[in-house]
């Protein structure tokens, strides 16, 4: 791992800029930072495992959804504390990864991203219908326990958790790991024929995506305390933690954070122009662009003009 | 002594098409041997199943007395077999030292973790096959296709390999690149690297191998040293089309 002086600076300026700004920001703008976060925190989980190894899932809203609601169920149907709901709904999601992985082990490309989005419908149809004493049905849960009140604590928690899993996450990808994991995703068979496992690879790419993703459910539930299903597994939520990490740049874990605040900033200042879902079609153009400039995306166009 | 490589009755089928058909033959440690024949004869196909990038129908194949068809390709490179490919296949986004870097990476998620890259092994292995210490940092992209098999040959020989499989590796070089590249295979030799070498460049190859097979439609029609098999009348027609 090649640390270098600027890397310690730039994460501790981030690190502090971060902590300081409820001090000079509303608790609006706190609100918003906040979705921010945990789709920094879900963009990341995508792309350790779609940025990384190429195996691009569609159905990340399974693994979220899956740690949301076990935290959900457990806490509000069986009183169980959330310092135990919380840990086994990350279980329950890597559990459920698993069941990703297999089928991942076989196929890849679009058909991979078919079954993963199957995976996400298949849940979203199970919820309303399975158990809707448990999961709440169509209209989902809600009185779900949040773990802080008022905008600046929930802000202090989720950037706590968005910075604790992109620096691990980041020093993670920064070993031989992630020079293996991206080589999967440039070419497999290369990988193979260099002596590594690709299943093992992939198994740990998955897992470490759902331990993330499940993670991040499981504290975005008790940030909202409420679980919606139509919202959970809404197609735009999808493609917004998707086009986080693609705008931002793949393979990079900085770059689906940066996405995901420039995503979430967009979104949510476009919100008084454009109140209705034609605001996705204003992201939707920036990423077109942002693709033909420089694919690799805002990362690397940051570095391009600080060469420059 | 067991052989370095065994390959007894070796037979795979494309449906109707039988690509290897009960094919036999042995490679000493430290020797060179050829596998020759025209276009379409099977000779890629031989070299994937060894690899276990393609499973064989019947058959066996023993590296180092040890019977190796159920084990993964990963393993068998454990083993310590490897191979280069016809078409060059280096990881793009990386540059040359981060390629080599994959080739010796231990198969163990927390080694990987732990333990930092061996930049100057990179090094030596990016020399040793004739790269340029100014090519380390140059992703694939920038590299001529005789640079490409040198860093094959690099990532190849990071794997610390017993026995290697070259496939055509002569394509696409120039003369001054088949040189390199042959002089590399030299001295590989006497270090007592074990070869099974693939190629349609028959002067090249002559020097390089102390005797050769000749295959045609997945049957060995002719063995021995290299004139001999070159003189051989079935290897003349499979070459020149006519009987």
């Amino acid at each position: 791992m090649e640390l270098r002086w600027f890397h310690v600076v730039l994460w501790g300026g981030l690190i502090a800029g971060m902590f300081l700004l409820p001090q000079v920001v509303s608790n609006g703008t706190l609100r918003t930072l906040i979705f921010a976060n945990y789709l920094a925190v879900f963009a990341i989980s995508w792309d350790v495992l779609s940025g990384r190894t190429g195996y691009v899932s569609f159905g990340h809203p399974f693994l979220i959804g899956i740690g949301a609601y076990t935290t959900a169920i457990l806490t509000k149907r069986f009183d169980v504390p959330v310092e135990v709901s919380i840990p086994l709904a990350v279980l329950f999601t890597m559990v459920a990864g698993l069941l990703v992985l297999l089928p991942a082990l076989r196929i890849r490309g679009s058909y991979f991203a078919l079954v993963t989005l199957a995976f996400m419908e298949l849940l979203y149809q199970l919820v309303q219908v399975i158990r809707p004493d448990l999961t709440g049905g169509t209209r989902g849960m809600s009185g779900i326990q949040t773990l802080t009140r008022g905008a600046a604590n929930g802000y202090y928690l989720s950037t706590a958790l968005m910075l604790c899993i992109a620096l691990s996450m980041w020093l993670l990808m920064k070993t031989r790991l992630g020079t293996a994991l991206a080589a999967v995703g440039m070419n497999e068979e290369s990988v193979r024929g260099s002596g590594l496992s690709t299943t093992r690879l992939k198994a740990f790419a998955f897992l470490t995506s759902a331990f993330i993703a499940g993670l991040g459910g499981a504290f975005y539930v008790h940030y909202l305390g409420s679980l919606a299903p139509r919202a959970m597994f809404d197609i735009n939520f999808l493609f917004t933690i998707i086009v986080s990490a693609l705008l931002g740049g793949t393979s990079t874990i900085v770059g689906p954070m940066i996405g995901a605040f420039f995503m979430t900033c967009l979104l949510e200042y476009l919100r008084p122009v454009l109140p209705g879902a034609e605001r996705y079609f204003v992201y939707g153009a920036i990423a077109l662009i942002l693709y033909m400039y420089q694919p690799k995306g805002l990362v690397k166009l940051v570095q391009l003009t600080s060469k420059a | 002594m067991s052989a370095a490589l065994e390959v007894s009755g070796l037979v795979k089928r494309f449906g109707g098409l039988v690509a290897t058909n009960d094919l036999s033959f042995s490679l000493q440690e430290g020797e060179s041997l050829g596998l020759i024949g025209p276009n379409g004869a099977g000779k890629t196909t031989v070299l994937s199943q060894i690899m276990g990038e393609l499973r064989q129908d019947s058959g066996t194949i023993e590296l180092f007395g040890q019977e190796i068809s159920a084990l993964s390709t990963s393993r068998r490179i454990q083993a310590g077999v490897s191979r280069t490919y016809q078409i060059p296949r280096p990881f793009g986004d990386m540059n040359v030292a981060e390629n080599i870097r994959v080739g010796l990476m231990p198969d163990d998620i927390w080694k990987l973790i732990v333990s930092p890259p061996d930049a100057e092994r990179e090094r030596e292995l990016a020399l040793s096959v004739g790269l340029a210490e100014s090519d380390l940092l140059r992703t694939p992209s920038e590299l001529a296709m005789g640079d490409l098999r040198k860093l094959e040959m690099a990532r190849t020989m990071a794997t610390a390999p017993r026995v290697m499989l070259l496939d055509e590796v002569f394509a696409g070089l120039t003369a001054g690149e088949v040189a390199q590249i042959s002089e590399l295979i030299q001295s590989m030799r006497k270090d007592g690297m074990t070869f099974l070498i693939v190629s349609h460049d028959l002067p090249a190859l002559e020097p390089l191998i102390d005797r050769a097979i000749a295959i045609e439609r997945g049957i060995m029609i002719a063995e021995g040293a290299f004139s001999e098999v070159m003189n051989d009348k079935s290897v003349q027609a499979s070459y020149l089309g006519s009987v």
